[in-house]
Order: structure tokens, then C-alpha cells, then sequence
């Protein structure tokens, strides 16, 4: 461990949370400063985060490294660290927080203040559970980042707002509670066979915990975790809260607050519970087999532009939870990639649907067509981020799919098979979706409504412009990034390794 | 100087008693437009008896032939009875006035009713315990009944009245059973007699004690008399009675089966593990069907009386002291965490009573966030921590009793706990869907905003993120307390 003077970290999470005390000050009519202010904070808080890309390499496993005394009495401590994963997940997450909180200019006019409040506190929830390494810590930030966004739902969203936000909050929360049980399992265990009672991550990784223990601890972290990625038959939340959500509620749904289940899978079931891991491995490969098929299937059939992004995201978190469980490098590359790179371009198409929606409060595709020959521009960009998302080589989509059906193919050939079916599959919706919203005639109820369509103005560009830096860097030249994951990515290879990997038939 | 000496060792109490004085005194000269005096009058020599809670602190003796214990787990009682009476006192005057309830009353019952509860916390004897319990219920059906206008104020006291002294009369039957059984009424001398085995006469009083207590706490099968109670009482009552008597009660279980019938634990274990498990469900599950949020909050309570019996279930399944401990203090910090929230949250539904024709219903409560958007905010905030949502006091609070469970190898009783929280979540949310996501209704009820209740939601918000934040100074003094029961 090493710590820097700067409480670096802190900052980094913290400096949202004074944007919201200092909302709180703000008068609620004064739309324009809580804007600012709210973008101010988000700007700063993403300005810190980019201290984090001087990550060492060779040096110590966890940087930036604070420590402090929380609740003695429990052993909880205020540690919070961060590995070459979290660094790219805490960019992510900050890069698309601003984004959000900019793109949120236009479309949120009503009860702006709070909004803003929501968005901010989302944003210290979600930066604190990539850089905790306590579990208790962990926790805490984990439920913190659920109720915001259960009110950016239910205050913002559409019209069956209340359902889905409640659907989605008891989904999550019935998986957190379960895993609550289990941190303090795990943690008393540790505790009762060592006499100090502590929630850190680095003694409670090091530790190896009995098999039966193991087995119970990884069902309720699993459970937590396979809710929020979701994985299939876990996701029926999701479409729900997709379609309700708020455009940049979207974002976030689907650009970081999914990763917090693939991060927890990396960070916490694995190297917590090798043992475990390793036996429910199979079970949870079959899983993210099937989730990535049926949410591609089920995406072929969607007539909401958004609910087809929602079922696409189902299967490419499949590839997630698939690269993360079969314990190769390539595998767990490709997942953490995947998880990366599905961030940048499901956050890119859900502003690109609510640029849409905005403008025609419909977001049907069979009403949609023609869209080229109107709105050039917006069709180049929905255009790029389509075929990232098919996983065309050169763009970002392409590494982590790629590096999981890799990994795969050195599990079950026939994992690799249908993964592999799936991206042709992916080819199918997507291309199906944009030909029918871009270039076939367009509906007598697009014609109503053509003279009120507009190209993307200014900002819209400035909100989306990041996001195609990015899928196109990160596909042209993935290296930095894969060399920051892979000393966290060799730990878990060889944690499940000592579990006895070895004895799988089909084992490396 | 012994007598002074005892003096000292019961001076909160002394000051209560004081109080309780002073309070009809005073109430008998002030002219009508003056009785608001009476608040702060109440409060400030409630803080002086708080105050006096932490000069006895330290004090760990039982006193007065053996009748009376103050060690700090009666202190730490005590001065969260206090802090209950202070929020008490402060939510309820503008409710009372609306409804010509007279201020003084409400001020004097509720402070005998603390005196109660301060002598059940300090029993040292079984005849204590039952004065102590008296004098604690006497005071709450008279404040249930307190709106005599009303007729559901009428019907809540009096149902809580006849089944009340019934189920003292219970308990006060084991009681005579384990005088007959052990030849003492003193708690240290029933816990040595009962060293031996089990046979059916202390089943038999075992099973009365159970019974009685456990109708105080109004768990499930014992609660029948909760929701008319609680709906009926004055709101801001209701708050008091939903975390005082059930504090009292707790007390009263810790009293006489943590400490006297402590031997025979594995024994009423099973019993209480059932009745704990049955509690916590029901209570949910009947409080999901309420749209009248005073009375979702009746039935949430059954259910946090389940949580709480939780944490004695981890006293008796734990296999060594510290453990045991643990248990007793996640008791005690939930009733301090409880009490704030719960106090708090029903203040608020009677702040939307100022409109007297209103009953709490949850359509008072749509569109809040827009006409009252602090008091909105503090709502959502207590609901959350009712959910048990951190960063807040209700999140700690059953963190603490998981923790006690799971320690004590009841890790099913977590998973119920849990299981459970979440179904709460349910009708706690749906709280703040009212305020946050539906339209005020078209001619909405005038809230009322009083200074003193306005401080006073205030301090609990404070206090119920502060506590789940930083809950450590309390911790120190919880182990302390559960120290001075083994």
C-alpha cells in the first residue's frame, strides 16, 4: 500500500457531495445557477479522477491509499484504495457523470434542484463502491447509490415511472440485504479464528474461509451482484427502468451503475470466495450463455428504441459475467473491457434515443424511418456507436467480446460457439433497428412531425463528442487500458488458481 | 451517609418526580395564552434529568434493600427515556392546542409515564418491576384517551386499557408463581434458585411472564391491541407510545428474562424465536395493506418489535459473555435509534393533521416535496431510515442486531431480518412516492409548522444521519451498559 499527501480520493468522491450542500443553498427557481453549479462539482470531481491516471504500474497492488478509523468498536475503517480496474471505472464513472449532468441542461425542467441533488449523490455512491476496500464501507456506498437513482426514476421518468422504480429498488435491494448477511458472516468468521474483528478487504482476501461458509457467502453476493449486472433470469428490472428512466438516468443505469455488479464479481466474489467461485463457475457460465442469447433474441423483437438498447445490454453484460467466470486473462480482460466499453456506447446510444425522444415524445421505431435524409449528422453518430456496439474491429466493442470468446473458447468450445453466434446475432438487431429508423421511408407519422426535427445542436455534441473519442480510441488502441488491468486481472487468475482450478476436467 | 448517598444514585429520577410537580403547579396559574411555557418548562427539566443521567453514570449499585439497581444499563435506559420525553414534549403542543387538548395534562401524564419507565429500567425485584410497569401504563392509557372529543381516541384507550391491565395482571400472576417456586421476588436471588432443571411449574410462570411481556412489546400474537391504540391516540402521542411504553417493555424483558430468568434461556429460546420470527412478518405484512399512514406505522412498529426481540433471541442462542453482551446492546441502541425515527415520522403525519377532520390518510401526503419540501425531506429521510438505508440511525440499528445474530449463529434470523427489511421497503417507499411522484390533491390540507416542532424534526434528522454515521461514542457507552448485566 502506498498513500499519497492529497487525499486524493476523497476528493474525488466528496466533491459532489459539497456540490449538493451547496445546492441546498441554491433558490429552487434559479435553474441556470444550480446548472452550473451542479456541472462545477461534476467537473471538478471528473478533474481529480484524471490525478488517477498517474497509477503506477510497478508499484504497490493499491494506490492513493487513505485509511482512517471509522466505527472502532466494529472494526469498520474508512479505507479506500484503488487498483489499475478501479482507476478505469472510477474515469468512467466521473467521464460520464459530467456528460449526464451536461446533457441534463435541456430536458429536466421540472424540480431541477433536486434533480441535480440525485444525480450527485448517484455519482458519490457509485465513485465510493469502486474505490472502498472495506467491505463495510463497501456496503454503504453500495445502498447509498440506490436511492437517487430510485428517485430519477420515479420523479423524471415516464409514465409507469413508480412501478418500474419501485420494481428496481426492491430487485436490488433484496440482493444488497442478502450480501449485508454475508459480509458480516464472512468478517465474523475472520474474526472468531484470528481475534480481530475488521472489514478489510486485503485481510479478508488473504484470509481463505471454510468451504460451507464459502458456498452460503458467494449465493448472497452473487445474488447482489447478479441482480445489478443483471444477468438472466435476474434482469426483469431492467427493461422496466430503462423505459421509465430519465434520458441521462439511462446513462448512468447503463454505463456504471451495471458495472458495480461486474465489479463486485471481480473485486468481491472471486478473490473473497476462490473456492466457491470455482465450483458455482459452471453453473454461472450456462447463465451468461443464456443471458447473452436471450437478451439478444429478445432484442430482435423490441418495438421501443430504448427497450432494445435495454435487452442489448442484457446480452452484453452476459459477456461480463462469461469472461469473468471462466478464469483465464483473456477472459477476465475481456470482461472488464466489455464492462468499459459497454459503458461508453450503451451510455452513447441512450443520449442518442433521448436526443430523439425529446423532440418527438415517441420512441417507436416502426414510427420512426427516414431519419437519414433529416438529421444527417445525429444518423453518422447513431451510426458509429451501432456498429461499436455490433463489435465492429476498430471500435471499442470489439476488444472485450473479442478477449471474452477467447477466454471462452479455452473453457467450452461450445460457450465460445454460441458467443460467438450472438455477435452475428447483435449484427441482426442492431442493423435491422437502424435501417428501419434511418433509411426506409418515412411514416405518416414521422412526416407530422418532420418540420419540428432538428440535427443535434451544440451541446448535444459537446455531451456525445467524449463518448466517440473514446469508442474510437479504446478500439484502435486498447493497450493502456488492458495493461492497467492486467496486474489486478493476474491476481484473480491465480487466486482461483490455488482453489484448485486445476481439477476441472476442462481446466487450463 | 448511606441515605444521601441514595439520594444521588436516583437523582434523574428524582428530578422527574420534581418535574412532574412543577409541571401541575405551574399548569395551575398560567392564563390560557400562556400555557405554551409549559414546553419549554417540560424540556428544560428534562434536560436537567438528562443531565443528571450522566452524573450517575458512573454509578454501579443496587440500593434501598435491595429493590433498586443503578448500573448503566438503568442509566443508559433512562436517558433514552429522556431523549423520547423531549421529542414528545416538543412535537405535540400545536397538535393539542388544535384540538383544545389541555397542554398541561399531556406535560404531567407524560412525565409520570417516564418515571415509570426509569423504575422498570432500574428494578432490582420483581414488585419494583411491576410498580415501575404500572406507573408507566397507568399514565399511557390516559394519554391514548386524551382527545375525549374523539370517539377513535375514546375507543384506542380504552381497548388499550382493558387489554393492558389484563396482560398485568398475567404478568403479575408468573410473578407470584416464581415467588412461589423460588421463595424471592429479588431478581439476583430468582436467577441463583433457578439454577436447576426445568420442570412444569416454572413452565407455567415462565409461559406467564412470556405472555405478559411480550403483550407490552406487542409482538405478534399480542398486538391485537396496537393498531386501534396507536390510530386513535393524538398523533404526536402515538409517537410516544410506539417507542416509551415498548422501551418500558423491553426494559421490563431484559429485566426479567435476561437477568433473572437468564438460566433458563435455552428453555424460552425456542418459544421467543418463534414468536420473534412471526412478529417481524406479520407486522410487515399486514402494514403493506394500509393506506392510512398512522396506522402503517402502527403495524411497522410490530415489526421493529420483532427486530428488536431479535437481538435478546442472540443474547440467549450466544455461546460466550461477549456475544451475549452484544445482543443486549443491539436491544438498547435499537430502542434509542427507534425511538428518534419513529417519534419523528409521526410528528410529521400530525403536522398534516393540522386540518382536524384528517386522519392521516396517504393522500395527504402526495405532492409534499412541492409544498413543503424540507419537511418532505425529513420524511423521506426517517422513511429511509425505517427502510434501514444507510448512511442513517434504523440502517445501524439493524445492522447491529444482524450482526448480534449472526454472531450468536442465528445466521437464518438474518436472512429473515433481512428478507423482512426488504418487504418494508415496500410501504415505507411508497411514502415517499406519495410526496415525490403524485400531485398535491386539489385543495390540500394546511400543514402546520410550529417553532418548537420545527427544531425538534430538525434535531431527530440530524440525529437520526449523525448516529448512522458516527455511532461510536454511543457504542462505547452500549458496552458498558450490557457489561453491567453479567
Amino acid at each position: 500500500m502506498s498513500s499519497s499527501g492529497l487525499p486524493i480520493l476523497s476528493l474525488i468522491v466528496f466533491t459532489p457531495l459539497l456540490g449538493v450542500l451547496a445546492l441546498l443553498f441554491v433558490p429552487g427557481n434559479n435553474h441556470r445557477a444550480i446548472r452550473w453549479v451542479a456541472l462545477i462539482a461534476a467537473l471538478a470531481s471528473f478533474a481529480f479522477s484524471l490525478v488517477l491516471l498517474g497509477y503506477d504500474r510497478g508499484g504497490p497492488e493499491f494506490q492513493f491509499v487513505e485509511d482512517l478509523p471509522w466505527i472502532p468498536a466494529f472494526g469498520m475503517r474508512y479505507t479506500v484504495g484503488v487498483d489499475g480496474l478501479s482507476v478505469v471505472l472510477v474515469l468512467l464513472t466521473t467521464l460520464l457523470s459530467v456528460v449526464s449532468v451536461f446533457y441534463s441542461w435541456e430536458p429536466i425542467r421540472t424540480r431541477v434542484k433536486e434533480y441535480y441533488i440525485s444525480l450527485l449523490l448517484l455519482m458519490v455512491g457509485m465513485l465510493g463502491v469502486f474505490v472502498a476496500l472495506d467491505l463495510f464501507l463497501f456496503y454503504v456506498f453500495w445502498e447509498i447509490s440506490l436511492i437517487p437513482m430510485y428517485l430519477i426514476i420515479g420523479i423524471w421518468g415516464g409514465p409507469r415511472r413508480v412501478y418500474a422504480t419501485v420494481k428496481f429498488v426492491v430487485y436490488t435491494l433484496v440482493g444488497s440485504l442478502l450480501m449485508l448477511v454475508a459480509i458480516l458472516a464472512v468478517a465474523i468468521a475472520h474474526g472468531n479464528e484470528t481475534g480481530t474483528f475488521t472489514f478489510s478487504y486485503l485481510a479478508l482476501r488473504d484470509f481463505g474461509f471454510a468451504d460451507g461458509l464459502q458456498a452460503l457467502a458467494f449465493i448472497a453476493f452473487f445474488l447482489a451482484f447478479a441482480i445489478k449486472v443483471p444477468m438472466w433470469p435476474f434482469h426483469t428490472w431492467l427493461p422496466d427502468a430503462h423505459v421509465e428512466a430519465p434520458t441521462a438516468g439511462s446513462i448512468i443505469l447503463a454505463g456504471v451503475l451495471l458495472k458495480l455488479g461486474g465489479y463486485g464479481f471481480l473485486r468481491f466474489s472471486i478473490p473473497l470466495l476462490p473456492d466457491a467461485s470455482a465450483s458455482f463457475a459452471p453453473i454461472i457460465i450456462g447463465m451468461s450463455v443464456i443471458a447473452i442469447l436471450y437478451g439478444a433474441l429478445v432484442a430482435m423483437v423490441q418495438p421501443d428504441l430504448k427497450k432494445l438498447v435495454a435487452y442489448s445490454s442484457v446480452s452484453h453484460m452476459g459477456f461480463v459475467t462469461l469472461g469473468a467466470f471462466v478464469f483465464n486473462e483473456q477472459g477476465l480482460q475481456g470482461a472488464a473491457f466489455t464492462m468499459v466499453s459497454h459503458g461508453i456506447v450503451t451510455g452513447a446510444l441512450f443520449l442518442l434515443v433521448g436526443i430523439i425522444y425529446e423532440q418527438t415524445h415517441d420512441r417507436q421505431i416502426a414510427h420512426m424511418g427516414g431519419l437519414n435524409a433529416r438529421l444527417p449528422g445525429y444518423a453518422a453518430i447513431f451510426g458509429l456507436f451501432t456498429f461499436a456496439s455490433i463489435g465492429l474491429p476498430g471500435l471499442s466493442g470489439f476488444v472485450g467480446e473479442f478477449l471474452v470468446i477467447l477466454g471462452a473458447f479455452r473453457f467450452s468450445g461450445w460457450a465460445a460457439a454460441i458467443a460467438m453466434l450472438v455477435v452475428v446475432a447483435s449484427a441482426v438487431y442492431m442493423l435491422w433497428m437502424f435501417q428501419r429508423v434511418f433509411f426506409t421511408v418515412p411514416s405518416d407519422w414521422m412526416r407530422r412531425s418532420w418540420s419540428r426535427l432538428r440535427d443535434m445542436n451544440r451541446n448535444e455534441w459537446i455531451a456525445v463528442a467524449p463518448l466517440i473519442v473514446l469508442v474510437v480510441a479504446l478500439g484502435v488502441y486498447p493497450g493502456p487500458v488492458l495493461d492497467l488491468f492486467a496486474a489486478p486481472i493476474d491476481r484473480i487468475v491465480s487466486a482461483v488458481d490455488g482453489a484448485g482450478l486445476a481439477g476441472w476436467p476442462w481446466g487450463p | 451517609m448511606d441515605y444521601v448517598n441514595d439520594l444521588v444514585t436516583i437523582l434523574p429520577e428524582l428530578i422527574l418526580t420534581g418535574l412532574l410537580l412543577v409541571v401541575i403547579t405551574v399548569d395551575l396559574f398560567l392564563p390560557r395564552d400562556r400555557k405554551w411555557i409549559l414546553t419549554p418548562l417540560t424540556v428544560a427539566g428534562l434536560i436537567l434529568a438528562g443531565a443528571a443521567c450522566i452524573v450517575v453514570w458512573d454509578i454501579d449499585e443496587v440500593v434501598y434493600a435491595g429493590m433498586y439497581d443503578v448500573d448503566p444499563l438503568s442509566t443508559f435506559l433512562k436517558a433514552t427515556t429522556i431523549v423520547i420525553g423531549i421529542l414528545s414534549a416538543l412535537f405535540a403542543p400545536t397538535y393539542l392546542a388544535v384540538r383544545r387538548i389541555p397542554l398541561g395534562e399531556f406535560n404531567a401524564i407524560l412525565v409520570a409515564a417516564l418515571i415509570g419507565m426509569s423504575v422498570i429500567a432500574s428494578s432490582a425485584d420483581l414488585v419494583t418491576l411491576f410498580i415501575g410497569l404500572e406507573l408507566m401504563t397507568m399514565p399511557s392509557y390516559l394519554l391514548t384517551g386524551l382527545h375525549k372529543t374523539d370517539r377513535y381516541s375514546n375507543e384506542g384507550g380504552l381497548k388499550y386499557f382493558l387489554l393492558g391491565s389484563f396482560a398485568s395482571a398475567i404478568f403479575l400472576f408468573g410473578t407470584a408463581w416464581v415467588y412461589g417456586l423460588t421463595g424471592s421476588t429479588n431478581i439476583a436471588e430468582v436467577a441463583a434458585a433457578l439454577q436447576g432443571e426445568m420442570n412444569g411449574a416454572l413452565l407455567v410462570a415462565m409461559g406467564f411472564l412470556l405472555v405478559g411481556g411480550t403483550f407490552k412489546v406487542a409482538a405478534v400474537p399480542f398486538h391485537y391491541w396496537t393498531p386501534d391504540a396507536y390510530q386513535g391516540a393524538p398523533t404526536p402521542i402515538t409517537g410516544f407510545l410506539s417507542a416509551g411504553p415498548k422501551l418500558g417493555a423491553f426494559a421490563l424483558l431484559i429485566r426479567v428474562f435476561a437477568e433473572a430468568l437468564a438460566p433458563l434461556r435455552a428453555d424460552w429460546l425456542g418459544i421467543f424465536l418463534a414468536l420473534t420470527v412471526l412478529t417481524m412478518t406479520m407486522g410487515n405484512i399486514v402494514a403493506l395493506t394500509q393506506v392510512n399512514v398512522k396506522r402503517m406505522l402502527a403495524y411497522s412498529s410490530i415489526a421493529h418489535t420483532g427486530y428488536i426481540m431479535a437481538g435478546l433471541a442472540a443474547f440467549a442462542n450466544a455461546g460466550d459473555p461477549d456475544v451475549a453482551a452484544q445482543g443486549i446492546e443491539s436491544v438498547l441502541f435499537y430502542l434509542l435509534g427507534y425511538g428518534v425515527m419513529n417519534i419523528a415520522a409521526f410528528a410529521v403525519v400530525g403536522m398534516l393533521q393540522r386540518d382536524t377532520r384528517r386522519y392521516g390518510g396517504l393522500n395527504s401526503f402526495a405532492g409534499l416535496a412541492s409544498r413543503a419540501p424540507w419537511r418532505a425531506a425529513a420524511m423521506a429521510i426517517l422513511m429511509l431510515s425505517l427502510t434501514g438505508i444507510p448512511p442513517t440511525v434504523g440502517f445501524f440499528a439493524k445492522l447491529y442486531v444482524l450482526l448480534a445474530a449472526v454472531n450468536a449463529n442465528l445466521e437464518w434470523l438474518a436472512v429473515v431480518i433481512v428478507l423482512n427489511a426488504a418487504l418494508a421497503a415496500f410501504y415505507y417507499l411508497r411514502v415517499i412516492v406519495y410526496m415525490y411522484m403524485r400531485e398535491p390533491e386539489a385543495n390540500p390540507a394546511p400543514i402546520e409548522t410550529s417553532p418548537f416542532g420545527s427544531v425538534a424534526l430538525a434535531v431527530s434528522v440530524v440525529g437520526v444521519l449523525v448516529l448512522g454515521l458516527f455511532p461510536d461514542p454511543i457504542l462505547t457507552l452500549l458496552e458498558e451498559s450490557a457489561a453491567s448485566l453479567f
